[in-house]
């Protein structure tokens, strides 16, 4: 019962928040996000042109940048003050498309590393560059949806576990889990992913298990060009499921 | 803290800078997929740039408690890593000549022998570097994946390679720039002091192999260990760049008699050839004493008395140089 309390004073904030911000022309914190149905199959959704993604209207969702977490951090713009999620439900499963604007396209083909021992070969795979990070997106949502509490913003918490389905523009798709802050661990599984970046801006779908009505969604961008990583990057508020 | 810490020792008088430290290694741990570049031991020309160059001027380590900044090294800094055309040459029976490609520009000790010039005299020396294994390690601080620790029962400093994400705070933290990302894995590998050979009784492979017998291995708190004898007892070992606050646990016996014309008999503090300066910039202020230490030792040996610290310097044997003491170190399992 207290649970049930507490969710219904902290939809209440969260809606609050949202009139407030409008009311002064900012964009929204917490919204609730619509899901389309579309008639088109999973297979379609996959392809950012598909006609479908063009007859869903985006949420303009605000990104904010995370404070400097070590004292050694070079400062860092707000370059990417926004990205704009659409979602749709298909055989299944939920589809999230995330696009957002990114002057630079940081991502790279890695040498693919033969499948014979390194030792048995002349040439060896190459680290072409040390220095270089990747543009990524992740969403995050509660390990256990349709459960009262809303996990930790910071990764979720001991209590309230969370599934963070990361996708980095070199690397690819990862799935991983997290307990808290420091704990995000990938579970060496992968799910289905397709960004293609094109005239400054990424359009990123993500394939996720569906979700009941009133999960909560965070949304994370991660800009290779100003060096992110790990909690060094974009971070939205957690959004709700409509 | 942990129980014991394994420390090195390396008399820079007695190394040739021939490599073969860095090629045991390099064979041992470095012959994989993205580590062409990597040097977990590397022997440089000082004065000189260093690998990665300018390594001592680029910052981390830590100050009144921080962790100062740095910028990551680059490519360029390290030299990209060539491969020769061996296929060509050897089996396709192309006659060209074995030549590397990419073209090499920088590269690990490339300015080999350059040195420096002190009142119109030539000078230099080798520094051979591994990692420190710090007692305060600066990139265990900086990892926010706590991917690095220090083992409790030999001090030794790893990377936990399942927990490593590649984020990289530690080589920016690391004042000595011995940490290396192999962008192949997306994680990053340093020297892990040989732990599996001193674990089986072996020395690490670079003092094996050194044909200097530069290096003296054991733990720093045995008392029978020759780097608890050069290092607390006798005093004339000391750390690189002590300032830079992550008390290191790997030391250097200074050069303190390099040839020269006309200097015989002069010790280098009435005669300098390698300018005090830069000894006290590499080791601080107490290398003054370690010299006047060792010149008396050399002293008493030239008037035909016997040093006890010459004597363990010239480190004649394996049994001399190397207390490896596996049934010492309770291994954490």
């Amino acid at each position: 019962m207290r649970i049930r309390l507490l969710l219904i004073i902290s939809v209440c904030l969260q809606l609050s928040g949202i009139a407030r911000a409008q009311a002064q022309g900012k964009p929204a914190g917490p919204q609730f996000l619509s899901v389309a149905a579309p008639s088109t199959g999973a297979d379609e959704l996959l392809k950012v042109g598909a006609k479908a993604w063009s007859q869903i209207t985006p949420k303009h969702i605000a990104l904010n940048r995370t404070p400097p977490l070590y004292d050694t951090d070079e400062p860092a713009g707000l370059d990417i003050p926004s990205v704009d999620v659409r979602l749709a439900r298909a055989s299944g499963r939920l589809f999230v498309q995330l696009s957002w604007r990114d002057a630079t396209q940081d991502a790279t083909t890695l040498t693919e590393v033969p499948n014979t021992p390194p030792e048995t070969r002349f040439r060896k795979v190459q680290t072409e560059a040390d220095d270089r990070f990747f543009d990524a997106a992740a969403v995050m949502f509660p390990a256990k949806p349709g459960t009262a509490m809303t996990p930790s913003l910071q990764m979720g918490d001991a209590e309230n576990p969370v599934e963070i389905y990361y996708w980095n523009a070199t690397r690819g798709a990862m799935l991983m889990q997290a307990q808290g802050r420091g704990t995000t661990r990938r579970t060496g599984q992968s799910f289905t992913a397709s960004g293609t970046y094109q005239s400054g801006q990424w359009n990123l779908i993500l394939e996720l298990p569906d979700l009941p009505t009133g999960t909560p969604l965070a949304f994370a961008v991660w800009n290779g060009g100003q060096k992110d990583r790990d909690g060094r990057k974009y971070f939205s508020v957690w959004q709700v499921l409509e | 803290m942990s129980k014991h810490q394994y420390a090195m020792v390396m008399d820079l008088n007695k190394c040739l800078g021939c490599q073969t430290c860095t090629i045991a290694c390099k064979k041992l741990w470095t012959d994989r997929d993205g580590t062409g570049y990597m040097y977990w031991n590397n022997v440089e020309t000082r004065p000189g740039l260093g690998y990665p160059r300018q390594w001592d001027r680029i910052g981390g380590g830590w100050k009144d408690g921080a962790l100062q900044p740095s910028p990551l090294p680059t490519m360029d800094d390290y030299g990209h890593p060539w491969e020769y055309n061996y296929e060509q040459r050897l089996y396709e029976g192309k006659r060209q000549p074995v030549m590397p490609s990419p073209e090499p520009t920088s590269g690990c000790n490339w300015d080999e022998d350059v040195g420096g010039m002190n009142e119109d005299e030539n000078y230099f020396f080798y520094l051979p570097r591994i990692c420190n294994h710090c007692t305060y390690p600066a990139c265990l601080e900086a990892c926010p994946r706590k991917a690095i620790y220090k083992r409790e029962e030999d001090g030794i400093v790893v990377i936990d390679q399942d927990r490593c994400q590649g984020y990289r705070y530690c080589i920016k933290a690391c004042p000595y720039k011995k940490i290396y990302f192999n962008e192949v894995t997306g994680k990053s590998e340093k020297c892990i002091f040989c732990y599996p050979r001193l674990e089986k009784g072996e020395v690490n492979a670079c003092a094996a192999q050194c044909p200097g017998r530069l290096r003296f291995v054991g733990l720093l708190d045995d008392p029978e260990s020759p780097v608890h004898k050069l290092v607390l007892i006798h005093k004339i070992a000391l750390p690189l760049f002590p300032e830079k606050g992550t008390q290191p646990n790997v030391f250097y016996v200074p050069p303190f008699n390099p040839p020269k014309r006309e200097n015989y008999g002069k010790s280098i503090q009435e005669d300098p050839r390698v300018p005090l300066n830069y000894l006290i910039y590499l080791f601080g202020p107490d290398v003054k004493d370690v010299l006047t230490r060792l010149e008396s030792e050399l002293k008493k040996t030239q008037e035909g008395g016997r040093s006890e610290i010459l004597q363990l310097l010239i480190g004649r044997d394996a049994e001399t140089r190397y207390h490896v003491r596996p049934q010492l170190v309770q291994i954490q399992v």
